[in-house]
């Protein structure tokens, strides 16, 4: 018995709290300071993170837990599952200070905007290593309130409105959420999550049994069914299923690196990794079925994928455009989830991160264009590629990745959705996916071919913020290309390496494994 | 000497001692609600181990003698409003802003306390009116101490509080003519769902409802509660509201017969959902900071009608706990609400919401213990707040027939959420340059601070609390 395995969880969710908390303390010009505590903390949580890695590939359970309610304690689990988010957003955390950092340089109160952002990273690994729905909706909630600074931090009109719409949005879904938390609890009290699901095993008596008393089992069936419907409209709501997907779009008035994390790593996240657990942790595929719910959820995300889509196309803001583009991509997991194969499964589970390295690739280069050049609109991209090579480059692979072009990430996702919508005989899904993967590539590839081929204006706008630049890698600050850079790489690895026992692929098989083990 | 009694008597003898000699009172008033929140904390823990006791002043048997009863419920209400009352001092002593220093408000909150401390531990009919009408006193003069613009809210307040005790009164002699006793424990057994019953229950309730300001008899409770100084706004509406709301609960689940309570029931929980809704409303529209905080102050007594309601209607025992963690989370997080409002409108020059604009920058500190006070109120997780709407939300959602009053809860904390966010969303905003006389004082703030980080704190222990609460008889 190792006894430092309950401390890991913890030390997970410290490693940004702390520096966060010291963060808010800080004079605005202790900028030394605050970096190293940004810095130091996003290295510590990597290291933590990896151990766990470790921890979690040979057996080792990851416990952590506070009395906090009867019968819902307070649990933090490193699980399979949990880590594929939690190395997700540690990776991408580091990334994303980095980028802020270059990104905010000298603009006002950003102590406050660094203590927030720490904030909302240790509430989405909170929430990745949350043990019980209670401890998922303690998180859950606490991000909502993390990241609503972030979406207003500009002080702008267009940002307060958007916050105050985040607001809307996220603090009904979080109130639904409670309810259906609540009202699983009353059947069936709040037990760890368990691969295959804890309701699986249970009969109307909150026994684990195989017997079910038939007379019972029909109330049983409705409360089940309202609950899922509750737990699912509250977390629809930060994972953008249509029609609850209205405050992302406005979100994006936020600033470059925000918006890369809540597309990317925290809240859209959140909501899709939370449907993950519900759907295999919570009810089980077999509930699930029985209950005839995964059926109207796989609707549900084909309309939101396709919908993403077609808005994504409209648009003639960039940003905007990547937004929706979300929309529609984070439906992905959202239909892998539905299809309720293990294929599909495994498709869904690296989708989570391959989306995340591609999104937040894209948010990046959205952010280096409108500020080294003040590209906000598509028709600003014309002959950019040859003013910004690297940025752009950056940007074609993940553009390229979300369209599913072989072998970048976004295929290999496509792909094992494909097979597992067969294999579970829903071919028409396959339709969909053709049709989300020529609706992506048209509203995708034109900004590529404007980058690269179209004619660039006559003279570029002087570049104000860093006037002397490195001659190489002079593009823009290099705090903002190495990051766009390094997760560019990443999803070209992620898709390439795909073969591999370290890939987000083979440890979303090695989830499913255990999920779909009888 | 029995630590509730001790307790009881501390502020009691501060209050008198302080009328002859006023030098230093903060410090007596301080050190006294320390000492009285020890008693509470030791006769909580007589009554853990030894059970309820009756205590009998001058030695007469009932029915003629005044009884004190000692329960577990009460002594943690002693404890509470020693805790508020200290929290509040500690603000009140240090903060400019306060209105308070060297004014009659130390002995005042002196006799405040000890009547709220005599009202727990009461249980006679004709004695909690006495009590009450020695709190209502106290709380008008409270008020008038804000200067003369407060005198008409206190006149108001002065005119309904009287003719909420005469209503009680009425009913009272009503029962006594029936029954010939005044002690709630021996008209327990003998109340029957009479003509005369339900009339004089009918009074009292009303009575009790204008004196707690439960809705719809709640409109003299934000002019008071807003015009009020800061000191005096928060301990009101943490603690004075909750006695009146302590007799309403002893009368119905203890005294009233349980079919006359069924009936009662869904009536009170209906006002408590009214509550939630209306005043929400009423508080995301007032232009006053203050008044926002009293509004919500109305909301949130609402959640302790919709319990008790339910009480009534089910008998759940769990709805116990649920109504008096509402009190007590509310009071934790009210009185650092208010403190905070007050503060920031000190600091800021301006009593209109529109002057928060940018209080993240200007009045952090006070600002975020606004923010987290509001987090409890909505009922975020983990603070007190959460634990009480989670042990409410439990028996509302087993039977399908329920579901709808849970609704009325989501409501509630929607409408909650709107008042606390408009605020919070207009503190992220840029702040305008600071006025000249512009001094904010950290050190208030943070004492402004403390009893919202108390009612998270209250998470911490939040099964044992709920499971304490739910052994314990009612």
């Amino acid at each position: 018995m190792v006894s430092w395995t309950w401390l890991l969880p913890l030390a997970i969710i410290l490693s940004s709290l702390i520096p966060g908390l010291l963060i808010f303390s800080l004079k605005e010009r202790q900028e030394k300071l605050r970096t190293f505590l940004n810095l130091t903390g996003a290295l510590v949580k990597m290291a933590l993170v990896g151990v766990m890695l470790y921890g979690v590939s040979n057996g080792v359970e990851f416990r952590f837990s506070l009395p906090f309610l009867p019968g819902g304690g307070l649990l933090l689990k490193g699980d399979a599952l949990s880590l594929q988010f939690v190395s997700l957003s540690s990776v991408l955390w580091l990334a994303t200070t980095v980028y802020a950092i270059g990104y905010l340089e000298d603009s006002p109160l950003r102590s406050r905007f660094f203590g927030y952002f720490s904030l909302c990273v240790s509430a989405t690994v909170g929430l990745a290593l949350a043990g019980n729905l209670v401890t998922f909706l303690l998180f859950y909630e606490l991000l909502t309130l993390a990241t609503f600074p972030l979406v207003v931090h500009r002080g702008t009109k267009a940002a307060l409105r958007a916050g105050r719409v985040y607001l809307v949005y996220t603090l009904a879904g979080g109130a639904v959420l409670l309810m259906g938390v609540v009202l699983l609890h009353t059947e069936a009290g709040t037990p760890d999550f368990v691969p295959g699901g804890y309701l699986s095993g249970m009969d109307s008596e909150g026994n684990f049994s195989s017997t079910v008393i038939s007379g019972l089992a029909g109330e049983r069936d409705f409360t089940l069914t309202v609950a899922f419907v509750l737990l699912v409209a509250g977390l629809g709501v930060k994972a953008a299923l249509i029609p609850l997907h209205g405050w992302l779009p406005q979100a994006m008035v936020a600033p470059a690196p925000v918006s890369a994390l809540l597309h990317a790593v925290a809240v859209v996240k959140a909501g899709v990794f939370g449907l993950v657990r519900v759907v295999y942790d919570v009810y089980g595929i077999e509930s699930v079925r029985e209950l005839h719910l995964n059926q109207p959820l796989l609707w549900l995300a084909a309309a939101t994928i396709i919908y993403g889509s077609v808005r994504a196309l409209e648009q003639r803001e960039l940003k905007k455009r990547l937004a929706y583009s979300t929309v529609s991509q984070v439906s992905y997991i959202a239909l892998g989830v539905a299809l309720a194969g293990p294929l599909a499964a495994t498709g869904a589970l690296a989708h989570l991160v391959h989306q995340g390295l591609m999104k937040v690739t894209l948010f990046y280069c959205a952010g280096n264009f409108a500020e080294t050049l003040g590209v906000h609109r598509i028709e600003g991209m014309n002959g950019i590629g040859r003013r910004m090579p690297l940025t752009m480059a950056a940007f074609t692979l993940g553009a390229l990745g979300m369209i599913g072009v072989p072998p970048l990430a976004g295929f290999i996702s496509k792909w094992y959705l494909g097979l597992g919508a067969l294999e579970v005989g829903q071919d028409w899904v396959l339709l969909i996916l053709v049709a989300s993967a020529l609706l992506n590539a048209a509203y995708f590839l034109p900004l590529i071919y404007r980058g690269w081929f179209a004619a660039p204006p006559d003279e570029w706008p002087e570049d104000k913020r860093w006037p002397a630049l490195h001659p190489l890698l002079g593009e823009t600050h290099w705090m903002l290309l190495l990051p766009a850079l390094f997760t560019a790489v990443l999803s070209l690895l992620a898709g390439l390496l795909a073969g591999l026992d370290i890939s987000p692929l083979a440890w979303g098989q090695l989830i499913v494994e255990r999920e779909f083990a009888p | 000497m029995n630590p509730a009694l001790l307790s009881l008597l501390t502020p009691l003898a501060t209050a008198i001692l302080m009328l002859l000699c006023r030098s230093r009172a903060a410090v007596w008033t301080i050190a006294a609600s320390l000492l009285s929140l020890v008693a509470a904390i030791a006769a909580l823990y007589q009554v853990t181990t030894d059970g309820s006791q009756l205590i009998h002043l001058g030695g007469w048997e009932s029915p003629l003698a005044i009884r004190f009863r000692v329960t577990a419920l009460s002594a943690l209400l002693l404890a509470f409003t020693a805790l508020i009352h200290l929290l509040v001092g500690l603000y009140a002593a240090r903060s400019r802003h306060s209105q308070t220093r060297n004014t009659d408000y130390w002995p005042l909150s002196c006799f405040l306390h000890a009547s709220l401390a005599s009202l727990w531990l009461s249980t006679d009919l004709f004695n909690w009116y006495v009590i009450l009408e020695l709190l209502g006193l106290t709380a008008v003069a409270l008020v008038s101490l804000a200067g003369t613009k407060a005198h008409r809210a206190a006149f108001n307040y002065l005119l309904l509080s009287l003719a909420a005790s005469l209503c009680y009164l009425l009913g009272v002699a009503l029962l006594y003519g029936r029954y010939g006793v005044l002690d709630s424990l021996l008209l327990a057994d003998m109340l029957e769902a009479d003509h005369t019953t339900r009339t004089a229950l009918l009074v009292i309730t009303l009575g009790l409802m204008l004196k707690a300001a439960l809705w719809p008899l709640h409109l003299w409770l934000p002019p008071a509660h807003a015009g009020a100084p800061t000191a005096v706004s928060a301990l009101l509406s943490a603690l004075v509201v909750k006695g009146p709301l302590f007799v309403l609960w002893m009368l119905w689940s203890q005294v009233a017969p349980v079919e006359l309570g069924r009936q009662a029931g869904p009536a009170m929980a209906a006002a408590g959902v009214a509550a939630l809704v209306s005043a929400g409303w009423s508080a995301c529209r007032t232009p006053h900071i203050k008044t926002l905080v009293a509004y919500s102050t109305v909301a949130q007594l609402g959640y302790a009608l919709l319990a008790l309601g339910m009480l009534l209607r089910w008998g759940v025992r769990e709805l116990h706990v649920a109504l008096w963690l509402f009190v007590f989370a509310h009071g934790l997080a009210k009185a650092s609400m208010f403190l905070a409002a007050g503060e920031m409108q000190s600091t800021l020059g301006s009593k209109k919401v529109s002057a928060l604009r940018g209080a993240t920058q200007t009045v952090p500190v006070a600002m975020f213990a606004f923010a987290v006070a509001g987090g409890s109120l909505i009922g975020l997780p983990p603070s007190g707040g959460f634990l009480a709407k989670w042990v409410l939300l439990q028996p509302l959602l087993l039977e399908p027939s329920h579901w709808p009053w849970a609704l009325g809860v989501l409501l509630g904390t929607l409408a909650s959420a709107a008042y606390v966010f408009r605020v919070i969303a207009l503190s992220f905003d840029r702040a305008p340059p600071p006025r000249p006389d512009y001094n904010p004082d950290p050190v208030a703030q943070w004492l402004t601070l403390l009893p919202a980080l108390l009612v998270w704190g209250m998470a911490l222990g939040g099964e044992t609390l709920i499971l304490w609460m739910s052994g314990v008889a009612y």
